[in-house]
């Protein structure tokens, strides 16, 4: 059974058209399912484990960054994250801004993200964990001030620019392989001053007394703030396009 | 040899870069290649190998396969396969490695030696105590 989770912010009527062809779409490819308003939801996690409990095969975030981040938040160190990691799938269909994550799955838009949830192609990926959040793609902070502590050393940076810190890419740009798949996190600073630094760690504690984190582009949180990884966590429906082997 | 692409070629994929605006202090160990171009206060050590760019400033010991040095090093380097100084390279410390290289323009303060005179010269020894304990 598939079980489509609609962010709230999809009720806005600018949207209602796009939301009507994809139902349409999904009726034709015989993909039709459960739909889930989470507009007026309260119990949000509640009602996500519930569908997984009931046997939902297929999960499919109808949103953003923060529709994917709000699903894995309501499974992930619940009692029936067991079940959602061996039975069900996680697919995305963008629609609206701050689509990074569907980016890196190599979906384009709400078309594509149809055809790939026919396909079926799934990879499991590495989940990033910052304090009590969880996030697919990257956090991101001003650089300067930034002190990141990671083993047996830290790094101060003394110049403005953007530190990320990277599970899975969604900018092409970025020249660095990041590979969701290995249990590292990619860290990448690129200063004002054109200076590039990269490196890979598993635990890294972020401090910096004036700059808030950004979590997938959408969530904002105070540092001082510890980010991990923990490897091949959810089962992702992804295109052949990825931006990852 | 100390044309920059030639310099950087071992290096195009370095799985760790610490850029000029960057200061790492503590213990900086690593499996990859690693190119310094910012400051480290510390140690720094690879199974692989270790570029300094000219703008790094390190106070730290250097261990590592092949190391480049073209920045200033205020420590020890063991460079276990190969050495190359370039000419704006400031080194502070001993030296030792498998084979080097020196650009006319570098400074040294410090002793030189080759890890392959050395492992000859413990050869050597220990061959000679091994004598010594058989003729006992």
């Amino acid at each position: 059974m598939h079980v489509y989770v609609y962010d709230d912010f999809l009720n806005r009527g600018k949207y209602q058209k796009i939301i009507n062809r994809l139902e349409i779409r999904l009726t034709d490819l015989g993909l039709n399912g459960k739909i889930i308003r989470l507009a007026g939801i309260k119990n949000i996690r509640g009602v996500i484990q519930n569908e997984i409990k009931l046997g939902a095969k297929t999960v499919i975030a109808v949103g953003n960054n923060q529709t994917v981040n709000k699903i894995i938040g309501a499974i992930i160190d619940t009692e029936i994250y067991g079940d959602f990691q061996k039975k069900t799938l996680l697919g995305v269909i963008p629609i609206g801004d701050d689509n990074s994550i569907a980016v890196s799955l190599g979906i384009k838009d709400m078309e594509e993200a149809c055809q790939i949830l026919l396909a079926r192609r799934l990879e499991k990926i590495d989940l990033g964990i910052i304090n009590q959040h969880y996030f697919l793609n990257q956090i991101s902070i001003q650089s300067l001030d930034t002190i990141l502590k990671i083993d047996d050393y830290s790094l101060e940076i003394g110049a403005r620019g953007e530190l990320r810190i990277i599970n899975l890419l969604s900018d092409p740009s970025t020249k660095i392989q990041s590979n969701p798949h290995d249990g590292y996190l990619d860290v990448y600073i690129k200063t004002k001053r054109n200076s590039e630094t990269h490196l890979r760690a598993k635990k890294i504690k972020i401090t910096n007394p004036d700059n808030k984190i950004i979590i997938d582009g959408v969530v904002e949180i105070e540092t001082p703030a510890e980010v991990t990884v923990k490897r091949d966590q959810v089962n992702l429906i992804v295109g052949k396009g990825r931006m990852f082997e | 040899m100390f044309n920059k692409a030639n310099r950087l070629e071992k290096f195009k994929d370095a799985e760790t870069v610490i850029g000029a605006s960057i200061k790492v202090k503590g213990n900086f160990q690593g499996q990859g290649n690693i190119i310094i171009e910012g400051v480290l206060e510390g140690s720094l050590k690879t199974d692989s190998n270790i570029f300094v760019g000219d703008q790094a400033k390190i106070t730290a010991n250097i261990e590592a396969s092949d190391v480049i040095i073209t920045g200033e090093v205020r420590g020890n380097i063991k460079a276990k396969n190969y050495l190359a100084i370039g000419d704006t390279a400031k080194i502070f410390g001993d030296v030792q490695y498998g084979e080097i290289s020196v650009e006319r323009g570098a400074i040294i303060n410090g002793q030189l030696s080759s890890i392959n005179e050395d492992n000859k010269h413990t050869e050597k020894i220990k061959t000679e105590d091994k004598a010594t304990i058989s003729s006992k």
